[in-house]
Parts: structure tokens; sequence; C-alpha cells
């Protein structure tokens, strides 16, 4: 009986995994080569909403209760896009804070910040999101000032992460 | 074979394997229940410190390399910018640094990984792809199966039906009342 459950584990990991390196092929030939700064993101938001961008900059920040979201700066600290770990990227480091981070992800837009910072809120998820510090928050109303009238709100879901 | 018996060989060689992942989830769910309390997957140190002169905020790479690291051997520079308030702050490996250029006063905070903690914490929480989603899915359902299956090992007056039942029934009503008071 051991031997076997030892054999339908191992079965599972071999199949899964061959799933899995599949997907992550598949996403490498689509990823666009040109990785653009968060400044260049904000410049052509219109045209690149909802679609896969490759961006750069410098993480100011990761949230605390299990990384699910950075920031990544521009040339100033007023100039800051969120980023998403979501499923494909898992988490973010605490450690990352400071680098040079490229992000293959979904650029979107929401309405308004609150939404914006817990998109799954609707989906009854984000119990950590609801609690978040005050280093977020303060990241956010820069966010949020930094775009007129606060109304309306750009984020990544990220897909892929490469540390430059 | 009959069921019983079936039953008992699953749970026991299910119970054997799933020791582990089920360690997993109650020691890191111990920190995790706690993050509000402290940092569950960083030991978070926080100093203070003084340099004897005033900076000017345009200083540039290396000379703010030399600062930083004049204050501790330990730390290590990466980058820094001038923030809205005119304050300096300094991204070092593992952590970050603000100082006052004015008065040369600085705060330093590191980040040490909790040793084994970070990482049962990020298999709990399955932040680190989707195959391991999947595997930790396989893993509670193991766990789910050995739960179930426990109830029934056992006949006569011990068993489920004249002993065990209260014991599963004090364990459903205990969440059962935090569930009712405060969700």
């Amino acid at each position: 009986m051991m031997k076997k459950i030892i054999f339908i584990g191992l079965f599972t990991m071999i199949l899964f995994g061959c799933g899995n390196s599949n997907k992550q092929q598949s996403a490498v030939s689509d990823t666009p080569v040109v990785a653009i700064s968060v400044d260049d993101l904000y410049k052509n938001a219109t045209n690149l909403e909802d679609k896969e961008v490759v961006v750069k900059g410098t993480v100011t920040h990761v949230c605390k209760e299990g990384g699910a979201r950075c920031f990544l700066m521009g040339s100033s600290e007023d100039v800051l896009i969120r980023v998403e770990a979501g499923e494909k990227i898992g988490s973010f480091n605490q450690e990352q804070i400071g680098n040079e981070l490229e992000i293959v992800g979904i650029f979107k837009m929401v309405k308004t910040e609150a939404d914006a910072h817990n998109p799954g809120h609707m989906q009854g998820e984000g119990e950590e999101a609801n609690n978040e510090d005050a280093q977020a928050e303060h990241a956010h109303k820069m966010m949020a000032a930094s775009q007129e009238a606060s109304e309306v709100v750009y984020f990544i879901e990220g897909l892929k992460v490469k540390e430059l | 074979m009959n069921i019983r018996k079936l039953l008992r060989t699953l749970h026991r060689d299910l119970g054997y394997y799933i020791v582990a992942m089920t360690l997993v989830y109650a020691v890191s769910g111990i920190y995790l229940n706690h993050r509000h309390d402290f940092n569950p997957d960083y030991k978070i140190y926080v100093t203070d410190f003084q340099i004897p002169y005033s900076i000017r905020k345009e200083v540039n790479d290396e000379g703010m390399k030399k600062i930083i690291e004049n204050i501790n051997e330990d730390i290590v520079y990466k980058k820094h910018y001038v923030n809205k308030e005119g304050l300096i702050k300094i991204f070092i490996e593992n952590g970050e640094a603000v100082i006052n250029p004015e008065t040369g006063k600085g705060t330093v905070q590191y980040l040490k990984r909790r040793p084994l903690i970070f990482s049962i914490n990020k298999l709990h929480r399955a932040s680190i792809g989707t195959l391991w989603k999947w595997v930790s899915d396989i893993m509670a359902l193991i766990l789910i199966f050995v739960a179930i299956s426990g109830l029934f090992l056992l006949k006569g007056k011990k068993g489920f039906g004249k002993w065990g039942w209260w014991w599963t029934i004090a364990g459903i009503v205990v969440p059962l009342i935090f569930a009712l008071l405060f969700i």
C-alpha cells in the first residue's frame, strides 16, 4: 500500500510538473521584448489598457502580509504602479525592496482606488488587502493624487517577474 | 478486504504521509494567526543612528554608499532617492534606511527571514506558483480523508456512534460559536 501511495504521489507531481513547464514556455514565447518605464506606461495608459506590458522600475514597497503585491517606482515617488503577484508570480519578498524588477503583466484600469487595491473583493477575497499597513496606504494616496480626480487607477496583474 | 480494514490501512498509510504537511499547516497557521502582532515571515530590527554632519540632498551614489556603509559594516547599499518630505530614502540589502539630511539623524530597518517559518508560511499560503497550488489541494484532500476516515475506525463502546460523536460535536461547537457571534 505504501509503495502504491508513493508511486501515485510521484506520478501526480510529474504529471503536474509537465503541465506547468509547458505553460511557462508558452508564456515566455508570447512575452514582448522591450521593457518600458513606469512613466512611459502612464503616458500610454489609454492605449495599453488590458494589454500585456513589460515594465521595469524600482520596488519601493512590498505588502507585508504575504507579499501579494508590490509598488514599482518610476522617475519619482509620485510615479508608482501597483503590481499584483497573482497566481503566476505567487508573491514578492520584502528583500526585493530597492531592487530593479522587470514585470510582465496585464495593464488594468479600475474606477476607484478602493476597488483597485482589492480587485478580488467583490468575489469575497482579500482579508489581507483589508488589513493593509500604513506605508501601503500612503502609497495608495500618492497614486490617487498623481492621477487626475482619483477616479481611474491603474495596476498590473503580474504574470512574470525578473530581477534586473 | 472488508471496508473497515481498507479504511484502517488507508487511514494509517495516508496518516503517515500527511504528517509533514499537517505540521506545516498547523505551525505556520499559528504564525499567520498572529500576523497583526508581528511579522510572521521576518524578524525586523530597527536602529536609530546619527551621522556627525549634515549631508547635501544631491549626494551621489558613491558618496551615499560610503555614508551608509560607515554606519554598520553589515549594511550593503543598493540605491537612494530624496522623497517629497526632503528625506533621503536609502535601499539596502534586506532593508531600508531614512536620513534627514539637515540633522543627520536616521533610522535603519533590517529584515531577517525567520528560519524554516518563512518557507512553511509560503507553502501554507500557496504563494509559490500554480504547481504547488494543485499539489497542496491534493494534500488537503488527503487530510480531509484522514480526518473523516478516523471517525469510523473504532467499533464498540469507544466508537463514533457511542462515544466519538460527543468529542466531534464539541469540536464543531467551539468554531460555530465564534462564527455565530463574530461573522
